[in-house]
């Protein structure tokens, strides 16, 4: 029987995956994508948590949609800010922005 | 109903001089003559305000007092408090400054008439009236203190106004300099009593201390207390500085260095009677050290030639006789005298300063001579502020002086007493002569001189008619008035001594007899009496060598303890300050590559971060599983 | 009864947002001057009306938004910080071109933002305000967007700030599995009651760390020197002086409300954070050559202070948190309007660029020195009393020694400070022209030199402001 420790558990391990991602991953967009992993983990314990503990009351199925909104206008600012970083560069590379340092 | 009303804006009395300080600073400093109008307008308010003050309160009952405050500062185990006090002795204090300030700020507007640097010279006569308002109005120590300091800043600025004078720039880094020694033992005195008593109040430390016994701790705190007074009001051995602040302009020695400053030490005394009537060895030690400084600055006031430091030294004598007389106990008569001695001596101050001014800058009395025809009203207010300096009744300085000296000798200080007469003697005597050589006899190389503008005599007028009235409301004739509303439990007050008032008013007469056969008859020869003691002379002359003692002790001690440190701080402290400085330095150039500008590498220094917290947080959590 | 006007600052500010927005997408391009006139009026209004209502208090939707002193207090600090920076910028937003207008509508939001942030009682609402608060950062950093610092800057801003978003979201999905409950004063029913101890202690410092980056506390510190020095002057100064103090009065107020004490002594923790704070900020700052790098550094180790009067704890130490962040406001956005005035006339904000200034412009030379030594604690500037209050609370938590390495660490402190002075002062310049002072930037420096002094020489009202405003955890 799967229960909520597998779920949160498969929570954990999205976040790690994603937080790995945002090590080692050098391009910027796959940088965001693994943050939006990090996120989607978080929404994975809240539906979760909410299903298991209190399926009477929705309050970590609301956290997740309010999760969701925000990561959505987190990620149109990201690429937009990719996108004019781009044109001056030529490059998503993270490893090239380095101007800003010590 | 009414004193209410005064007294709940009694706290505009200092702050408008801020305000016109700020305002000159800020914004009027381009242009001279309407910085002098603000200046003048605020300490004309003030003054206003403080005759309506001085109305309520000497209009009531004597004990009248108005105290407000509000909280400054707490802290735990520390509350500060920032309040007002007027009380009988306040306002006295408030009327005298006030009155002093304005008339010398618009003397001041004739003196410095053309003067480049008027505007701020201005702001600094604001600034100071502020703080001198703000000492008097003070409701605890601690408030108090930085008044103090504000004022000694003050003094140490026009001192050394015009500073392209070297003269000028040393006699006012001599000031700041003996005033630190007196203030670092006051601010100790300050320091112990907080720490005794919890309170700064003084309200609250009078309630407190007559049930506080142990000698052995009031008496050091009394003692460094009255390094304070030493220093500000110029006593021996710290009274070296005010002969030299006379480097400033002439209304600033008016106002500052002979009215109102230096009578601060005075007032301080009065202010915190209550501590220092409970320690008779204290009270013993004021009285001679008062004493002590009355006759050695009279008898070098002897033999000076220069007008300013004729009066300088008689100020310092003066002061003098006010501690002494707060030292035997005379608590009444030490503020009375402080308050004629503010309007005589201010009088003869802003009188010399009209000379000066005549003379274009001369200040030596035996190139002078004649002044008597070409500036009367000068000449015979000088005259007028003389007479009331030596204690001629029924002018002011008479009756002043007449309480003191019998203060000392009803106390049983008899020692005192004589060398109080003494002194009394020698002031008649040594203003005269400057009177008779300076504006009687020939004129030496005064002829262009002529009488300085109205708005220079006007206070002169003022002064003059204050110097000669304003003794009365200590007299026996108005049943002392003064006295009834200046006094402090501990302070003592003695009936009226005939003799003693015939006594001193004859050797008053006996000086100016005296200074009359030598110097205007002639009939003694002054050569001769300076060849008869050539010693003497030279020490009087030479102020004693106190300066000179003091820079043989500077080279001796502080030279030789500055060499020895010289070489530990060269040798040891700065190594270690310098290895130390090294290390944090090399330190911060190592720490700061940690931030190499690869944002992944902060991300990691998170993550790491995160672990590392969890790890110590869950780690007990994670013993009791395995 | 609920007072919904209460409400009206946050709705005035969002409703101002929107139509700032909506005018820089509408209006002419010269009718556009009008935008940055409505919103500096409009902020000055909102701050009006919260001073008004200061000690009103209310609770909305059963804990969820709690408008009290506490709330108040801050949305003071971040009203007055957006007025003075709406000042400071007036010659700034130049730079900004034909998007000047739309700069507003997002310093706005970002406000909108921490108040809601300030007063949420409830974590999403806390993670809501944190948001908009954020995105409206992340698109202000990067507003210079041809220039190459500025883009970068908001790039990395983003990329940090949204996993530490996460890291936050992680440690409140915890703690929402420990309580069953969003709502502060339900979790701490709740936990009192007893819970899973692992998870509830993980997401208490998963929380702190996520938190703990807006606030940039070490470890988790890196970020702020890059973005710092990167971003618009302007928006530096926001981020440095309300961002902050944003991130603080959420950590205190949950760490305080929604957690009993028994929950996890998170006090060491913080203390050997503050200590590790104070230490490497001030230690950075002391080589640094760009002044918007070093005030960064230096914002760490002011941060690192407050962080002092947290782990305290007591009333003294939480006035303090509260009393030195709206010090730091005057002190530092005075600093950063001089910053901005230097980089204006001369292109960059490098130490050699300040040299002269005392001759070239006396009064913003004058107003920084007296400011960075606020900062340095100095008395008997604002910043001095501030520290007072911070450590005398140390001290009386029993926390000496964390006292001790505060003070240490100020005297080192001083060092770079007046390393600023020392070139307006001493240092040579080829240029001697005097640097242009529009008005606005000229009010905004009396603004904050008055406040700078009169808060150093008489702390008592903002003190006693202080103290009603901590009345709130007196009871816990």
């Amino acid at each position: 029987m799967i229960g909520l420790n597998h779920y949160l558990l498969l929570g954990t391990v999205l976040f790690g995956i994603g937080a790995y991602g945002v090590f080692a991953k050098r391009n910027a967009i796959a940088v965001l994508m693994s943050i939006e992993l990090m996120l989607n983990a978080v929404n994975v314990n809240f539906v979760a948590i909410n299903r298991f503990l209190q399926p009477a009351a929705g309050m970590g199925q609301l956290f997740a949609i309010f999760v969701i909104v925000v990561a959505a206008a987190e990620v149109a600012v990201g690429l937009a800010l990719i996108i004019s970083i781009y044109r001056h560069r030529k490059s998503v590379d993270l490893n090239d922005f380095n101007l800003l340092k010590w | 109903m009414l004193i209410q009303d005064v007294m709940t804006f009694s706290w505009l009395i200092p702050v408008l001089p801020f305000l016109a300080f700020a305002l000159i600073g800020l914004f009027l400093h381009r242009w001279p003559k309407w910085s002098a109008a603000c200046s003048i307008a605020a300490i004309g308010v003030s003054f206003f305000l403080s005759v309506l003050i001085a109305v309520e309160i000497f209009g009531g009952d004597p004990g009248r007092a108005f105290e407000m405050s509000v909280r400054w500062l707490e802290m735990p185990g520390l509350k500060v408090d920032m309040g007002i006090l007027i009380d009988p002795l306040t306002a006295v204090m408030l009327l005298v400054v006030t009155t002093v300030a304005l008339l010398v700020q618009i003397y001041s507007l004739g003196y410095m008439e053309g003067d480049p640097g008027r505007a701020s010279y201005f702001a600094y006569q604001s600034i100071f009236a502020g703080s001198m308002l703000g000492l008097v109005m003070a409701s605890n120590f601690g408030q108090i203190f930085v008044f103090w300091e504000l004022v000694g800043m003050c003094s140490y600025l026009l001192i050394g106004f015009w500073f392209g004078r070297p003269s000028a720039r040393d006699a006012a880094i001599k000031a700041f300099v003996t005033n630190r020694i007196g203030d670092f033992g006051f601010l100790l005195g300050i320091l112990f009593l907080i720490i005794v008593f919890g309170t700064l109040n003084f309200g609250e430390l009078a309630a407190l201390i007559p049930d506080y016994h142990n000698l052995a701790v009031l008496l050091p705190i009394a003692v460094l207390l009255f390094f304070g007074p030493v220093g500000k009001s110029a006593q021996f051995p710290l009274h070296v500085w005010l002969p030299d602040a006379m480097e400033g302009p002439t209304p600033v020695s008016a106002l500052i260095h002979a009215a109102t400053m230096v009578a601060a030490g005075v007032y301080l005394i009065a202010r915190a009677f209550f501590i220092f009537s409970q320690v008779p060895q204290a009270m013993l030690l004021i009285a001679l050290v008062g004493g002590f400084t009355a006759l050695l600055a009279a008898t070098i006031a002897l033999v000076q030639n220069d007008i300013k430091r004729i009066l300088a030294y008689s100020t310092l004598s003066q002061l003098g006789y006010m501690v002494m007389a707060m030292g035997v106990g005379a608590m009444t008569a030490g503020m009375f005298h402080l308050r004629t001695h503010a309007f005589f001596k201010g009088l003869l101050f802003l009188a010399a300063g009209s000379v000066i001014h005549a003379l274009h800058g001369e200040q030596d009395i035996w190139k002078m001579g004649g002044l008597a025809k070409k500036m009367p009203i000068t000449t015979w207010t000088f005259v007028i502020g003389a007479l009331a300096l030596a204690g001629i009744p029924p002018l002011a300085g008479f009756w002043s002086k007449d309480e003191i000296l019998l203060g000392a000798f009803a106390g049983g200080y008899t020692g005192l007493y004589l060398l109080g007469s003494l002194v009394a003697f020698m002031t008649a005597f040594y203003m005269f002569r400057l009177i008779f050589i300076a504006f009687f006899g020939v004129s030496k190389g005064a002829e262009q001189a002529h009488e300085s503008p109205p708005v220079m005599t006007g206070p002169l007028v003022i002064l003059a008619a204050l110097s000669i009235g304003a003794g009365f409301v200590g007299s026996p004739w108005m049943g002392n008035v003064f006295g009834l509303y200046i006094s402090t439990p501990g302070a003592v007050h003695h009936p009226v001594n005939p003799t003693i008032m015939a006594v001193s008013s004859l050797l008053a007469l006996a000086g100016i007899g005296l200074a009359w056969l030598i110097y205007q008859k002639q009939a003694v020869s002054a050569e001769k009496l300076r060849q008869r003691w050539p010693a003497l002379y030279h020490v009087f002359l030479n102020k004693y060598y106190v300066d000179e003692f003091y820079a043989w002790l500077g080279k001796v001690f502080v030279d030789a303890g500055a060499r020895v440190l010289e070489w530990v701080d060269l040798k040891i402290i700065n190594g270690a300050v310098n290895g130390l400085a090294y290390l944090t330095g090399s330190s911060g150039r190592t720490l700061r590559y940690a931030v190499n500008g690869q944002v992944q590498s902060y991300a990691i220094w998170v993550m790491v971060g995160l672990v590392l917290l969890l790890a110590t947080v869950l780690k007990t959590v994670f013993t009791v599983l395995v | 009864m609920m007072y919904y006007q209460l409400l009206g600052p946050e709705i005035t500010v969002a409703v101002l947002g929107l139509l700032v927005l909506a005018g820089s997408l509408l209006l002419p391009s010269h009718g556009k001057n009008a935008l940055g006139y409505l919103t500096t009026i409009g902020l000055a209004a909102v701050l009006l009306a919260v001073i008004l209502n200061f000690s009103r208090e209310a609770i909305f939707f059963a804990g969820v938004y709690q408008i009290d002193m506490y709330a108040n207090f801050f949305r003071l600090l971040f009203l007055s910080a957006a007025l003075l920076i709406m000042l400071m910028s007036s010659r700034y937003t130049g730079l900004f071109g034909e998007r000047k207008s739309e700069w507003f509508s997002f310093m706005l939001f970002a406000t909108l933002g921490m108040m809601i942030m300030v007063a949420a009682g409830d974590l999403i609402m806390v993670y809501v305000g944190l948001e908009l608060m954020t995105i409206s950062f992340y698109i202000l950093t990067a507003y210079l967007l041809n220039d190459r610092w500025s883009a970068e800057a908001g790039l990395k801003y983003l990329l940090i700030g949204a996993m530490s978003s996460a890291v936050l979201l992680f440690g409140m999905s915890l703690i929402y599995a420990c309580s069953g409950s969003t709502v502060f004063t339900e979790i701490y029913q709740a936990l009192l009651a007893g819970s899973e101890r692992p998870a509830l202690l993980a997401g208490i410092v998963m929380m702190m760390a996520g938190l703990g980056f807006k606030i940039s506390v070490v470890p988790f510190h890196m970020w702020t020197p890059d973005i710092y020095q990167g971003a618009p002057t302007p928006v530096t100064a926001y981020l440095a002086v309300a961002s902050k103090a944003a991130g603080f009065a959420v950590l205190v107020r949950i760490l305080l409300i929604a957690f009993p004490p028994t929950s996890l002594d998170w006090k060491l923790i913080l203390a050997v954070l503050a200590a590790l704070t104070i230490i490497i900020g001030n230690l950075t700052a002391l080589p640094q050559t760009n002044v918007k790098r070093m005030l960064a550094y230096s914002s760490i180790a002011q941060a690192g202070y407050i962080l002092v009067g947290l782990v305290a704890a007591n009333t003294y130490g939480l006035k303090g948190v509260l009393f030195y962040a709206m010090t730091y406001v005057f002190a530092n956005v005075a600093a950063f309007a001089v910053t901005a005035v230097v980089e204006v006339a001369e292109g960059n904000a490098e130490l050699e660029s300040f040299n002269g200034l005392g001759r070239r412009a006396p009064m913003p030379a004058a107003v920084m020195t007296i400011c960075l030594l606020s900062l340095a604690g100095i008395p008997p500037m604002a910043g001095f009393a501030g520290k007072l209050y911070l450590f005398s609370g140390a001290i009386q938590g029993g926390y000496l020694w964390l006292a001790f390495i505060g003070l240490l660490m100020s005297m080192i402190s001083v060092y770079y400070y007046l390393h600023v002075a020392k070139a307006m002062y001493i240092g040579i310049s080829s240029r001697e022209d005097r640097v242009l002072l529009p008005v606005p930037v000229r009010i905004a420096l009396w603004i904050c030199l008055l406040g700078t002094i009169l808060m150093g020489v008489y702390p008592g009202p903002l003190s006693e402001l202080t103290e009603l405003a901590v009345q709130l955890f007196s009871a816990v």
